[in-house]
């Protein structure tokens, strides 16, 4: 299914939990921060930032996490495997041209940005990134998805 | 459960026409980190 997008979001809701994504909407680089190392990814203005609520909860603080990636080129920290932090993320993002939802990963530990933990009812939900919007595959059966304008930023 | 994804994300090294910086790239578009040129060459 297509969803056009300009500079808001796509918020993606099921019973417990939701995804929200923005476009890039410029060329940056994302510094994706690992123990071992630093990667830079290349984002394009149609890549999309997504945020993950695996357990649900208020919808501001994704779409503040959007704009901390996509505005203000925040670097993206990887947890290392069994962190104990995982179980605290609340909301994890990746960013990419095509975002896949797993819910067989752990939170905030995985530095491939084509991979986002998910809940089980969002798993196997592929986002992709194409002019003017989004692509959305799968997803739960009476998935509601719904555009929200942009944060404003002129604080 | 946590299934088995390969841990270490592989790019390609970078350097910066711009400003020098060398990077770690992934991505079809790399761009520096340092002063986000495209102007980049793998090495």
């Amino acid at each position: 299914m297509f969803c056009p997008l300009g500079d808001g979001y796509l918020v993606l809701e099921g019973a417990s939990s939701f995804l929200a994504v923005g476009r890039a909407l410029r060329r940056l680089p994302l510094c994706i921060e690992t123990v071992e190392s630093e990667v830079v990814q290349g984002l394009d203005s149609d890549d999309l930032v997504a945020a993950s609520a695996p357990s649900g909860g208020p919808l501001a603080p994704a779409l503040m996490l959007i704009e901390l990636v996509r505005r203000y080129g925040m670097p993206l920290v990887v947890l290392p495997r069994d962190h104990p932090g995982s179980r605290r993320l609340g909301i994890v993002v990746s960013a990419g041209p095509v975002v896949r939802i797993a819910c067989d990963i752990q939170r905030g530990t995985h530095p491939e940005q084509d991979v986002l933990c998910g809940a089980d009812e969002f798993a196997g939900l592929v986002l992709r990134g194409i002019p003017g919007g989004v692509e959305v595959e799968g997803g739960p059966p009476g998935l509601a998805i719904r555009t929200v304008p942009p944060l404003s930023t002129g604080i | 459960m946590d299934v088995e994804y390969d841990e270490r994300v592989k790019g390609k090294r970078f350097r910066c026409r711009d400003c020098g910086e060398s990077f770690e790239g992934v991505g079809k578009h790399p761009v520096c980190p340092s002063c986000q040129s495209d102007a980049v060459d793998a090495t």
